[in-house]
């Protein structure tokens, strides 16, 4: 133990919880240089090496002293990387996957559309919800709207951020890998639709300028009813709707402050009313929805705790890459090595010279600076 | 313990005999807290100490001395002198943060560090066969519970009369194999009895068990509701499903008893209810006892683990060519299963990620507490040891060898 060096060191009482060393240290009242080393380790060394560092040391500082007399510099290491590298290219490339897969959605549900099977051949399945509660008609142009509201704060609030490349990138990630699991799984098994008020457009039968057409019309509107462009069936397993309520909720929740609780309530009630009047509307059976939210939230917080803690990345025991997407995400967050923050900037920045500096105060520092 | 300034003198025979200082026991029976406390170097000269103390009473001086400094802690609480700090970690009730400036010359000073020595660590992998118990009754409650609902569900499965087989897209591709399932029932129960054994083998089985029994529970729980709220019809026209009981509640739960009985095998004849597509039980139970058993055998075992693994995906591939459930419920299966093990064994093998923090958001899983209270004494990864269940030893009497080291 270092005790022993010590010129005066104590012998130490052993009490039930810990030891007690007596050290001796040197006295505060000579100049202790203002290092950025712990001050613990900082006094064992000057008492280590005795009476003359000190002066040494406070001759030098002195020398320090008179020259800036209002302050002291206090040198912060330099980090040599940005910890959260905006990045663009990656963001764009992740936003064409999100839009490749949302065009994929398209044509699948195109394509599913000719599989459904005839209202009168095959009635809708037998649902809980539904047999608790009849249908509204209104219920869905609520939910539409809702999710439009959503998505326009959302939009907004990622515009303010600061680091919104990063955040973007998971976004257009999330949303894109959701579509693609949604694309599965409404080609391998056909449900018929939920409610006999549907209408689906007349199959095709393979007329494929037809079903460009159809491709178009959808991505036009964004696939809502309320544009006029959710005329085709199939798409139930699993609800997309739900999906962007949840997850834009689940973003805006995120990546603003904590103290906007009023903010997170009310997106929270959007959201959840969103859903619910879905089931209300019976344009989606329950396990659609359930399915959704399900995929949605557990796959955010999958990403979301893999982006977060450092210390997984490079665990043996980080049974969260075995994912078959865990390549892109590396490929992703390679370069963010901490938490994103939640900071807010314009997203344009205004030119420095249209601002001066308006307090006098701060002058007489520039100057010293510039000595 | 009483301050050191207001020992009695049998206090400080006692301390001086606990510091191994019996000797000065004699030459001090009449001294109390106070005169310990005062006695100096020049005590030591002067007989009778001069003639027991080997070293001039430096050692015992030195003992005094810490006391000393405890008694002043407590006895002076200045404000800080001169930039004397005692840096003290615990919030002991006696030791705060001030005292006195302990003359010493040069510019040094005394300090207290504290060291905290850790305490020894408990076992680290604690059996607690009581979690493991109560992971069992989960799980338990988890099948009887499947089995009602499997049970009502029947009642509500369209006829496949009125309702035909949904469209599917493996179904267009393969015809339906009859013997199929039955393959599929054999791999499981292969799989289900080469895990069992596994376990037992296993040297810390109670943890393990744990684990299987609350993952196991919980997907079958996950399954109620997703095979409760919307009722698939029949996968093929070749289901013959027993008749619907229409209320008679009597017989609903017999009929849920017997399934549970057989294992909601068709081998076992006990599989013939319907309505429990969405999602795949087999799958569930084929994926479930792969993973785990992949998971808690030795690496270097890959032919084990490939025997399993296509065990595991023929059984799967044959669920789906006997068209005894849609594509959709095995996909979600397998998903669910894989997500679920994943999850559960990064939050048990990740020390951080045991704490709900802002950055653990696996942490939001509505099961977190209960996974607190089966994991919580389980400080490390769980290491792939292996042991007879039985020890020989307790099958062996009279083994003459240990016969000593059993004596102490």
């Amino acid at each position: 133990m270092a005790a022993s060096q010590f010129p005066d060191s104590g012998e130490h009482a052993s009490d039930s919880s810990g030891c007690h060393v007596e050290v001796t240290v040197a006295d505060s009242s000579q100049a202790t240089p203002p290092r950025q080393t712990h001050p613990a380790s900082d006094t064992l060394d000057s008492v280590r090496k005795g009476d003359e560092r000190p002066s040494r040391l406070s001759r030098s500082f002195a020398k320090v002293l008179r020259k800036n007399q209002d302050y002291i510099r206090i040198t912060i290491p330099v980090t040599r990387l940005d910890r959260l590298p905006p990045e663009w290219w990656k963001t764009g490339l992740v936003f064409m996957w999100a839009g490749f897969n949302l065009f994929c959605t398209t044509v699948m549900i195109t394509v599913v559309n000719d599989r459904v099977p005839n209202k009168s051949e095959n009635p809708p399945l037998p649902d809980k919800f539904f047999d608790y509660i009849p249908r509204q008609e209104w219920a869905f142009k609520v939910t539409e709207v809702n999710g439009m509201i959503l998505v326009t704060a959302w939009f907004f609030q990622w515009l303010f951020l600061k680091h919104r490349s990063i955040v973007g990138r998971r976004f257009f990630f999330l949303m894109g890998t959701l579509y693609l699991y949604r694309m599965v799984t409404m080609y391998i098994t056909t449900l018929p639709v939920p409610s006999m008020h549907m209408n689906c457009a007349p199959k095709l039968d393979g007329d494929s300028i037809g079903m460009v057409h159809r491709v178009l019309q959808l991505l036009s509107g964004g696939g809502l009813t309320i544009t006029g462009s959710h005329m085709m069936c199939g798409d139930f397993l699993y609800s997309g709707h739900t999906v962007m309520l949840t997850l834009t909720f689940l973003f805006i929740r995120e990546y603003s402050p904590r103290s906007l609780w009023w903010y997170h309530l009310i997106c929270w009630l959007l959201s959840a009313v969103g859903v619910v009047f879905i089931l209300v509307a019976h344009e989606h059976y329950s396990v659609d929805v359930v399915v959704a939210y399900f995929i949605t939230s557990r796959l955010f917080w999958w990403y979301h705790t893999m982006a977060n803690n450092q210390s997984l990345r490079d665990s043996p025991h980080n049974y969260l890459n075995r994912v078959w997407w865990s390549y892109f995400f590396r490929f992703m967050e390679r370069n963010v090595r901490s938490t994103v923050p939640c900071t807010f900037s314009w997203p344009v920045q205004p030119p420095t010279a249209c601002f001066k500096m308006p307090c006098g105060r701060y002058s007489i520092v520039q100057s010293i600076r510039e000595e | 313990m009483k301050k050191a300034g207001q020992w009695s003198k049998e206090q400080v025979s006692l301390w001086l005999a606990e510091e191994g200082m019996q000797e000065y026991v004699e030459p001090l029976q009449q001294a109390d807290g106070q005169a310990l406390l005062r006695l100096s170097q020049a005590d030591f000269q002067k007989p009778p100490l001069s003639r027991i103390s080997p070293d001039s009473g430096k050692q015992l001086l030195e003992k005094i001395k810490t006391l000393n400094i405890e008694h002043h802690i407590e006895a002076h609480k200045n404000g800080f002198a001169n930039g004397h700090v005692v840096i003290s970690h615990e919030g002991d009730a006696g030791a705060s943060s001030k005292t006195k400036r302990n003359g010493l010359v040069n510019g040094f000073h005394k300090e207290l560090v504290r060291i905290p020595i850790p305490e020894p660590a408990g076992p680290q992998f604690p059996t607690e066969w009581g979690k493991t118990g109560v992971a069992f009754l989960y799980a338990i409650c988890c099948f009887v519970f499947t089995s009602i609902m499997i049970s009502i569900v029947h009642e509500r499965v369209p006829p496949k009369e009125a309702t035909p087989p949904l469209p599917d897209k493996f179904f267009d591709l393969f015809d339906r194999v009859e013997w199929a399932f039955s393959v599929c029932e054999i791999n499981g129960m292969i799989l289900v009895i080469l895990w069992i054994i596994q376990w037992s083998l296993m040297k810390h089985k109670s943890i393990v068990g744990r684990r299987f029994l609350f993952i196991v529970g919980t997907l079958y729980l996950y399954r109620c509701i997703t095979m409760y709220i919307t009722t698939l019809p029949v996968p093929g026209m070749h289901f013959k499903c027993s008749p619907k009981l229409y209320g008679d509640w009597e017989s609903q739960m017999r009929r849920g008893m017997k399934m549970l009985a057989g294992g909601g095998l068709t081998i076992t004849g006990s599989h013939n209810l319907c309505g429990d597509y969405l999602y795949s039980g087999h799958t569930v139970m084929l994926t479930l006892t792969y993973l785990f058993m992949k998971e808690y055998s030795p690496r270097r075992f890959w032919c084990y683990h490939w025997g399993c693994g296509l065990l595991c995906a023929v059984g799967i591939f044959c669920i789906l060519l006997a068209h005894d459930h849609y594509t959709i419920d095995v996909v979600i299966a397998y998903f669910i299963t894989t997500r679920l093990f994943w999850w559960y064994h990064t939050m048990a093998n990740q020390p951080d990620l045991k704490r709900p923090s802002r950055t653990n958001f696996i942490s939001r899983v509505w099961w977190y507490r209960f996974f607190q209270y089966l994991e919580q004494n389980v400080k490390d990864v769980v290491p792939r040891s292996y042991q007879m269940p039985i020890s020989w030893r307790s099958l062996q009497s009279g083994h003459v060898k240990y016969s000593r080291i059993d004596s102490d």
